[in-house]
């Protein structure tokens, strides 16, 4: 849903809410105002009988003087002093007043004055006609407000008609009018509630006009008034005026400031035609306040809420954009990923599809052949290093990458890193060296594929990254670890490559990334190499530091601290003999020295051929013969194979030699043969290496050395294989065979048990397992085969021949109770190692 | 983000909006025109005023206006009975307005002494009253130089004209008495039975006075030695008002009004209003006073209501030189100078006495105003035309009431035909 929409709805949800909060308070106010309304009537009613009361009162007061006046015959002079002496209002007075000449007497003297108590009511309206004056006790008499001629003050007067004696005995007619100011009047005549401050009362005669008069009511007439500021015709009016005369009730008028009014209206009961009026600005009855107040919190909360959503809602969509960018990035990655492995997968693919094509066509040239075989195998290698990366950085990514530690020789792994980097440094014909420094501990306890790894990695991405003629050297040195039962070991690749940017370096261990540069560009990488190393290292527990400069080379120190495994070699002693030693590299040439002391011989030692030429030939001379030359192949001036062939030619033609490079010397065997070396050694000069050697050349051959190309140990060997893959049980059994070994194939673990319970004691030698099979899968089938009753049966070496290549893979099958582990792809030789170590229980 | 900035924007706004609704107040009429409080705005309480009307509408809507700058400001109007002679005997007592109507006639008068004693000095600079507004021939001062009273409104004598009658017969309004003559015959001629009326029951306010006392204060103004001899009322004095009864006799003569048809008018009032209304006569004549009666009883006549026209008050043309515009104050207003309120009755009067509140004032009240410019309100306009020779003050003059009595009596007379001219002056001075 749009933003738009959403705060579109959000704001038509408030305004109806408002809406409601709107009409609900109207409905709540004209309620509200109907009780005040209803509340107002009910007030005039009861000042109505208030008023009424006081009205009575006052009346029956003025009747009991009229009464009295009118019944002892008094003058008006005797009438003014009986009610003078009765008087108990301060306020109040009395005029008798004939009503011939509408003159009289006053009880209260006139103002300024204080014996003049005349009155006249020639020039007022009020007494020029008392008929209206009805007999004492029948009615209320009360005149409008007007002027007390006496003081000015505006009053009422309370009226009986009463008969004087005249002069002459006569009966004269008077009236009595007992006066009260209005002022007096005005203290009582307000309505008691706060409220109804600005209510003001009248009282009206059958006429209309006012007999009180309250200051909001205007004009003389009550109808007046109404007519002038109320837009009505006469009939309207006249018909309002008649409900308002004979009912209790009210109506909305208009005042003469022409606001809005409520009038209540009841008749007041004793005195037939008066109404009593009662009036108040309808915005007084009409309370809104608390309306607006509810009004204004129910607005601003909503706009609060309003905002809070919006700002919530807007921080949840920042979110939501961040994770679908997040989503996005590793989608890309992903696409990039697999771009990069469709590229990268495909290279060798192609290379191996296209040379099987070429080995096909050429099945006649051997050599072409083999040529396209190796290169087919290189390949090969390059697409399992890729796939093996691919599913190491996305078990290391997803945290599931676990050690499986086992006992190994450091030795078997230095030399298998330098036999996997011969090739490349071969062809990019790049200056090699593998230096060791101290190293005692041949076997080691740890994950060697994990170690292997990143040796492999780091120093497979040195010589990939130096130029052809550049230098690439490998230190691997062994101190004393911090942590009991380890030893330290450091590992040290130097090149002289392209080096890497500082931009590239604070990136360079995430995966995928791989330097920008033309060069790295036509170099078959992943990019997952050394985010997988540093990995590997962290969980084995040691650092990776790298020093590196663009365009002069790259340094990789790699620190683990290794434990010990308990078996190590036995005491490596060779007899006293005199060792020479060759070699134009003076570490090498040190360490070698070291070693071979170490291992009981007389060592001395030439930096050059020509060096070692006139010390042998010295020593000839002497009768003192060497026991044993080595001899480095690469050195300045006289390589080692020219130095064999002078010694040979010049000097001892018998002197055994051992010839060393650090080098594939495949290309040069010939040569050296030819030359007279007696054997090589591979760099670096391990101390189990040049132990066992030297025993071979001097004729006493170590019970550790494998024999190489003699597979005659293997002969008569029958194994079982368990594989349900046609073409893989094709290929083991093919390699088998070349070796003298048959095989017998189970299609799955479930034959395999079959097999194996029905087996004669002795039928095969090993077990190689495949784990994944239908109906029963090697682990099971293992499982199984150890729970058989025949002892030889339950006690078969099973060995792991699957695709499942991880560590955790390798202790699942450990742990069934196979008793080794060979993925797939197979090396063969791997397989031949592992049956020998099988065979002879090691 | 736009939109919902947008969105809160027009909310704001709405917000906005509301509250300047909600807290604008309507600037008060009178501040456009530059009247400014010179008291506390807050000050409460009220200010008593006192009159002969029943009800004074026109002082309740200018009150409503001074409220405008002091809205806790009441007005308390009383009606006092029998004004003249009670309204001493009230400034004296409890109930003493703070502002009370005042007559002029009531100056050198022994029993209407307290009303001009408690009057304040209008006059006083100190109170800043706007006096330049009041026209000069009813602002009148004591012999010291005090002014007790201002006039708040003003009266003179004229005629009611049917401006609709006049144009639907083609005819103008007269400016001179031949006008006046020729325009009555043709009214007559036109079916017309009364082209001129006018209250002739008594003689206050009759049409004869109506008609002759203008022409009367022009043939003695300037006269000090006549107005002398007039006011001592003695029997000698009534020649001069010989050419004034020969003009009311000529004038019945002329025809102008038919006497029986006037007779038929019960006061000088309501009854002349409510006959004006019935639409078939042209012309009535009537005081200023009677004119602020015509607004409300509109109303009252159905005639009116079923055939409503156009009037308006214009000078009764008595000479061939034109009609005279008799200048005569009307209501005045005095302050009690013992008021216990004086400051802000004061300032109510500073309000009220400037051409604008006066003249609004008038206009509601349907009198003449008593400011320079009659020209706001087209009633009254064609008295403003008058000439300004021709605009006289009977207070300027100096005629006693008595004497303009026994003139009312003479006038009334001579156009009854009750007397003849020679009786109505040999009996100046005795005429009752």
């Amino acid at each position: 849903m749009k933003k738009t929409l959403i705060i579109t709805v959000n704001v038509i949800i408030m305004a109806a809410i408002l809406v409601f909060v709107v009409l609900y308070a109207q409905y709540v106010n004209k309620d509200s105002y109907r009780r005040q309304v209803e509340h107002f009537e009910n007030t005039t009613v009861t000042i109505e009988r208030v008023t009424e009361n006081y009205l009575e009162g006052e009346q029956s007061i003025c009747d009991v003087w009229a009464r009295y006046i009118s019944s002892n015959s008094m003058t008006m002079e005797e009438a003014a002093e009986y009610i003078r002496s009765s008087h108990v209002l301060a306020n109040a007075s009395a005029h008798i007043v004939s009503v011939e000449t509408k003159n009289g007497l006053s009880t209260r003297p006139k103002l300024g004055s204080s014996d003049d108590y005349k009155v006249s009511y020639e020039r007022m309206d009020i007494l020029k006609n008392a008929d209206w004056i009805e007999e004492i006790g029948e009615s209320i008499n009360i005149t409008r407000a007007y002027t007390n001629p006496m003081n000015g003050e505006q009053s009422l007067a309370f009226c009986n008609r009463i008969t004087l004696k005249g002069q002459n005995g006569s009966k004269e007619n008077a009236v009595l009018l007992r006066v009260i100011p209005i002022s007096v009047l005005e203290q009582k005549w307000v309505f008691p509630q706060s409220e109804l401050v600005n209510a003001e009362l009248s009282i009206i005669d059958r006429s209309g006009d006012y007999i009180l008069k309250g200051s909001g009511f205007k004009n003389s007439s009550f109808l007046e008034f109404y007519k002038s500021y109320n837009s009505s015709d006469t009939e309207s009016s006249e018909e309002l005026f008649s409900r308002i005369k004979s009912s209790t009730g009210s109506v909305t008028m208009l005042n003469s400031h022409g606001q809005e009014c409520v009038l209540a209206f009841t008749p007041v009961s004793s005195k037939a035609g008066w109404t009593m009026l009662g009036i108040v600005p309808a915005k007084d009855l009409d309370i809104k306040n608390k309306n607006w107040v509810l009004f204004g919190v129910v607005s601003v909360g909503l706009l609060v809420l309003f905002l809070l959503d919006l700002h919530y809602t807007m921080y949840l969509n920042k979110r939501l954009q961040i994770t679908a960018r997040k989503a996005e990035a590793a989608n890309k990655a992903k696409t990039d990923f697999l771009s990069t492995m469709s590229h990268d997968i495909r290279t060798p693919m192609n290379a191996i599809i296209g040379l099987t094509t070429i080995a096909e066509k050429n099945t006649a040239d051997e050599a072409s052949t083999k040529e396209s075989l190796r290169k087919i195998s290189l390949a090969s290698n390059h697409l399992l290093t890729l796939i093996n990366d691919i599913l190491d950085i996305s078990k290391v990514e997803s945290g599931k990458l676990k050690l499986s530690p086992l006992t190994f020789s450091i030795v078997e792994t230095v030399e298998n890193l330098i036999n996997i980097s011969q090739p490349m440094i071969k062809e990019k014909n790049i200056e090699f060296s593998f230096h060791i420094n101290q190293m005692e501990k041949e076997y080691l306890y740890t994950d060697q594929l994990r170690l292997n790894q990143i040796y492999i990695n780091i120093l497979s991405n040195a010589i990939k990254y130096t130029e052809p003629g550049g230098r690439v050297g490998v230190t691997l040195r062994e101190d004393k670890s911090d942590v009991p039962g380890c030893v330290l070991l450091t590992y040290i690749v130097e090149d002289t490559g392209i080096g890497m940017s500082p931009e590239f370096m604070e990136n360079m261990y995430t995966p995928f990334s791989r330097q920008v540069d033309s060069r790295v560009n036509s170099i078959q990488g992943t990019g997952l190499g050394l985010a997988i190393t540093k990995q590997m290292v962290e969980l084995i527990g040691g650092t990776i530091e790298c020093q590196s400069e663009q365009g002069k080379g790259t340094t990789f120190t790699v620190a683990l601290d290794i434990p010990v495994a308990d078996r190590q070699r036995e005491d490596m002693q060779l007899d006293p003999i005199d060792v020479l030693i060759v070699d134009d590299d003076e570490i090498m040439l040190q360490t070698a020295v070291d070693t071979l002391q170490s291992l009981g011989t007389s060592v001395e030692q030439a930096g050059s051929g020509l060096e070692a030429i006139g010390m042998i030939e010295h020593r000839h001379l002497a009768g003192k013969d060497y026991n044993v030359i080595i001899i480095d192949w690469k050195m300045p001036e006289v390589d080692g194979i020219e130095t064999i062939r002078r010694i040979r030619s010049e000097i001892d033609a018998d002197v055994p030699i051992l010839l060393i490079s650090a080098y594939d010397w495949s290309d040069i065997e010939d040569k050296a043969i030819l030359a007279g070396a007696n054997g090589f050694v591979s760099k670096p000069l391990f101390k189990s290496t040049l132990y066992d050697k030297i025993n071979t050349l001097i004729g006493k051959e170590s019970k550790s050395i494998e024999p190489e190309d003699d597979y005659s140990d293997l002969q008569g060997l029958n194994i079982l294989v368990a594989e349900d893959n046609e073409i893989n049980w094709e290929i083991i059994s093919t390699l088998l065979s070349m070796y003298g070994i048959t095989s017998e194939h189970a299609q799955n673990g479930k034959i395999c048990l079959d097999m194996m319970s029905k087996a004669e004691e002795g039928s095969y030698t090993l077990i190689f397992m495949d784990v994944q099979m239908p109906e029963m899968n090697g682990l099971d089938a293992t499982r199984a085969i150890r729970k058989l009753e025949n002892p030889w049966a339950a006690n078969i070496p099973i060995v792991a021949m699957t695709a499942d290549a991880f560590s955790e893979n390798i202790t699942a099958c450990l742990d069934a109770g196979m008793n080794g582990h060979i993925a797939k792809p197979i090396d063969v030789k791997l397989v031949i190692k592992e049956i020998r170590r099988i065979k002879e229980g090691r | 983000m736009t939109s919902m900035k947008k969105a809160v924007c027009i909310l704001m706004a709405a917000l906005m909006t509301l509250s300047l609704v909600a807290c604008s107040k309507t600037k008060p009429k009178a501040a456009e025109e530059g009247f400014t409080p010179a008291l506390d705005a807050s000050v409460g309480g009220s200010i008593r005023i006192a009159g002969g009307y029943d009800n004074f509408e026109a002082l309740e809507a200018e009150f409503d206006r001074f409220n405008e700058y002091y809205p806790n400001v009441e007005l308390e109007y009383t009606k006092v009975d029998d004004y003249s002679n009670m309204i001493g005997t009230v400034l004296d007592g409890n109930d003493a307005p703070d502002i009370y109507v005042n007559y002029s006639w009531m100056y050198g008068r022994d029993q209407y002494k307290s009303s001009i004693d408690h009057a304040e000095n209008l006059a006083d600079p100190a109170l800043g009253l706007d006096l330049g507004c009041i026209r000069e021939n009813i602002l009148l001062n004591t012999d010291d130089g005090s002014l007790p009273m201002v006039p708040v409104f003003s009266n003179t004598y004229g005629m009611l004209v049917n401006n609709d009658l006049f144009e639907k017969e083609g005819l103008s309004v007269p400016k001179t008495y031949q006008e006046l003559v020729d325009v009555c015959k043709a009214f007559r001629d036109k079916g017309y039975a009364n082209p001129m009326m006018g209250f002739s029951q008594q003689e206050t306010t009759s049409v004869f006075t109506l008609v002759t006392y203008p022409y009367f204060c022009e043939t003695v103004a300037g006269d000090p030695e006549a107005v002398e001899k007039l006011n001592s009322l003695d029997a000698s004095a009534g020649e001069y008002m010989r050419p004034s009864l020969e003009k009311i006799d000529q004038f019945m003569k002329d025809g102008c009004v038919d006497l029986k048809a006037c007779d038929e008018i019960e006061n000088n009032y309501d009854a002349v209003i409510l006959r004006f209304f019935e639409g078939d006569v042209p012309m009535m004549t009537c005081s200023g006073d009677t004119v602020s009666g015509t607004k409300k009883r509109e109303s009252r006549s159905e005639a009116f209501i079923a055939n409503p026209f156009a009037y308006s008050f214009v000078p009764i043309p008595m000479s061939d030189e034109g009609a005279v515009f008799l200048d005569m104050s009307n209501l005045q207003f005095s302050v009690n100078k013992n008021s216990s309120n004086l400051e802000m009755s004061n300032e109510f009067m500073r309000f009220l006495i400037t051409q604008g509140e006066l003249n609004e004032m008038a206009q509601n009240k349907g009198l003449m105003s008593s400011t320079v410019d009659l020209s706001f309100n087209s009633m009254y306009a064609a008295f403003g035309e008058v000439p300004e020779a021709k605009v006289l003050s009977p207070e300027e003059i100096g005629m006693s009431d008595d004497a303009v009595t026994q003139l009312r009596l003479a006038v009334f007379s001579v156009g009854r035909g009750d007397k003849t001219i020679d009786e109505a002056i040999a009996g100046y001075g005795s005429a009752e």
